[in-house]
């Protein structure tokens, strides 16, 4: 694609441009995806005079694991240069409370909500995808970054091999939509991202939090009760867009998209995310600091689509000239 | 079953404030009044707001709301300046913009049952105690009485007590000067030996108040405290030991501030059995027997 002046003369009115478009075999209203932890159970935000959850494409619901959790002791969060780090312990009243209880309460008709699953054991992921099979949730998004359990608590997304497991059972008992999120807390994540393909998802969430820690100089301890926690924020954006551009280049042969996310806290952020090879883009930490963020994202990405005399989102997404 | 995460809708307001005044006092403290219509309409004592103290900050910062002016449209804050957010807030000059999230949280709630509320704050859990004083001053038939203490110098002013208070020590001679001019009784607490203080734990004079009181009036009293938790655990104990009704506000870290990553969850008992619950929108304010259940 040529780029230059005469783009501008072919520009279309951003009025004109919609940013709409099709993932995972659903039709989302924006490419922006509220991200799981950072928006409860899809109906926290609401509490802000001015925020819809209609300006978004999808909302991914916290992470839920088949029995209640209570989730870790405090501290839960703690800032980090240019972010923060978090360990809630997947605090959640378990599969069947959200299926009972909550997504009755959700309105659908504004926007995607899917539901963020996670187990222990293999055998969990099953239960629980099983549970959200029954459910109005549109898609089911993977966690594969929790510890296993069996595997002596090495978490299922660091290895290929148990990533495709999970994957391949929960794609055994659920035909709707599947979304794998993959940890930036390994060797080769276009590998994992092979595998988790072959398995069957449907679309690949990139980039989870990276592990990080924060020391308390005074008592000499972790500040995180849980000692360690994800780092998210615009400190993990450039290591983001790069496992985004690298999970791309396996995705696209496969016509498999890309959930792209860390650290995305303006509409060139999330343009970046585009062009490196994500179809749709994760809010999540900017939210905490900006929580109507979402409406100027969308139309910063209609003003450059229109700019650039380019008709829909699908004609930015990849279009990383790796040559120049 | 309900929903386990109700959210009622369009509470909270996002807003950019304008610093009307920045007062520093002695102690590292400061007195922040912002312009802020929307948080100071609809703010009531225990809520707080939450401040992007500087744009470069990844992160906004809780600070609780000490008075409102809901008819100027102004609202203030006390904090002091201790770590990295607030010595950035602290350089905020008058006429500067700053993002506020406001106001969040559940309030202090007075029953009508209570005639004596005794408000109890330490440090900067001050602030909402004073929210609260104002706001009861108004009420027919409530006789609130405020204990306020500190380490460091009051960040605000001092005069001889006008109204008596029974049972407290007779060192303890002094009041919040604004709580004076409210009509409502206060004494004040330092282990810093402040002048015109009692030398000691400000829980030491609630329970000076509160245990000569007949049992047709303790019955008729609760307890609303703020400040560290050695405090809030002393006035927790106080009410089991008295009979009385304890509301607890408490602190966290921080994020959303809007219930929506459960960053700032804390422990507590409820009836039906230990629960992890959020300070900011389950919160701030909690019945002291969830929080330090009696033994």
């Amino acid at each position: 694609m040529t780029e230059g002046p005469s783009s501008t003369a072919s520009a279309n009115p951003a009025s004109e441009v919609d940013v709409g478009l099709e993932f995972a075999g659903l039709w989302l209203s924006s490419p922006i995806v509220l991200l799981s932890g950072c928006v409860g159970f899809g109906e926290e935000y609401t509490r802000v005079a001015g925020f819809s959850n209609a300006e978004v494409g999808g909302i991914c619901l916290k992470g839920t694991t088949l029995e209640p959790r209570l989730g870790n002791e405090p501290h839960r969060v703690y800032e980090a240069p240019a972010g923060m780090l978090n360990a809630i312990g997947l605090q959640n009243p378990g599969a069947r409370a959200v299926v009972e209880q909550i997504l009755p309460a959700l309105d659908t008709t504004e926007t995607h909500f899917f539901a963020n699953i996670s187990g222990s054991t293999l055998e969990e992921y099953i239960d629980v995808a099983r549970i959200f099979d029954d459910s109005p949730v549109a898609g089911v998004e993977i966690n594969i970054s929790c510890p296993n359990v069996k595997a002596g608590g090495a978490s299922f997304g660091n290895y290929p091999d148990m990533s495709a497991k999970v994957v391949e059972e929960v794609r055994r008992v659920t035909d709707k939509p599947l979304i794998t999120k993959l940890s930036p807390n390994q060797t080769d994540i276009a590998e994992n991202a092979r595998r988790c393909i072959d398995a069957g998802t449907d679309a690949l969430a990139v980039i989870n939090t990276i592990t990080g820690m924060a020391v308390d100089l005074e008592s000499r301890s972790p500040v995180l009760g849980n000692a360690s926690g994800g780092l998210s924020g615009p400190a993990i954006k450039p290591i983001a867009l790069l496992k985004v551009a690298e999970v791309h280049q396996v995705a696209h042969r496969h016509g498999v998209p890309i959930l792209g996310q860390g650290g995305i806290a303006s509409a060139q952020d999330a343009l970046e995310f585009l062009v490196a090879g994500a179809t749709t883009v994760g809010v999540g930490t900017a939210l905490f600091y900006e929580p109507l963020l979402c409406p100027a994202i969308n139309e910063g990405i209609r003003d450059y689509l229109a700019r650039h005399g380019l008709g829909s989102i699908p004609e930015v997404v990849g279009t990383l000239d790796w040559e120049q | 079953m309900a929903n386990p995460y109700p959210a009622p809708h369009g509470t909270i307001h996002v807003e950019d404030t304008e610093v009307l005044a920045h007062e520093e006092w002695p102690g590292d403290q400061l007195v922040l009044r912002l312009y802020a219509p929307e948080t100071a309409a609809a703010a009531r004592p225990g809520q707080f707001a939450h401040l992007a103290c500087d744009p470069l900050l990844p992160m906004r910062r809780p600070l609780s709301i000490q008075r409102v002016g809901p008819e100027a449209g102004w609202a203030e804050f006390l904090y002091k300046r201790l770590g990295f957010g607030t010595r950035l807030l602290a350089r905020r000059q008058v006429g500067e913009t700053i993002s506020v999230m406001g106001p969040i949280g559940h309030p202090f709630e007075v029953d009508p049952e209570v005639r004596y509320p005794v408000l109890v704050g330490g440090g900067v859990g001050i602030p909402p105690v004073v929210f609260l004083a104002e706001v009861l001053k108004d009420r027919p038939g409530v006789e609130p009485v405020a204990f306020l203490g500190s380490e460091v110098p009051f960040p605000f002013a001092t005069q001889p007590a006008g109204f008596p208070v029974s049972g407290v020590p007779e060192t303890a001679t002094h009041a919040d000067a604004r709580l004076e001019d409210w009509g409502v009784p206060s004494r004040l607490a330092s282990g810093a030996g402040l002048a015109g203080a009692y030398r000691g734990h400000v829980p030491d004079l609630a329970a000076a108040y509160l245990e000569p009181l007949a049992p047709t009036e303790r019955r008729r009293a609760a307890l609303y405290a703020v400040g560290p938790e050695p405090m809030l655990e002393a006035v927790a104990r106080l009410g089991q030991r008295l009979g009385v009704p304890v509301w607890l506000s408490l602190e966290e870290y921080m994020a959303c501030a809007v219930g929506g990553c459960m960053g700032c969850t804390v422990r507590v008992e409820e009836p039906t059995g230990p629960a992890m619950r959020r300070v900011c929108v389950d919160g701030p304010v909690f019945p002291g027997e969830q929080v330090y259940p009696g033994t």
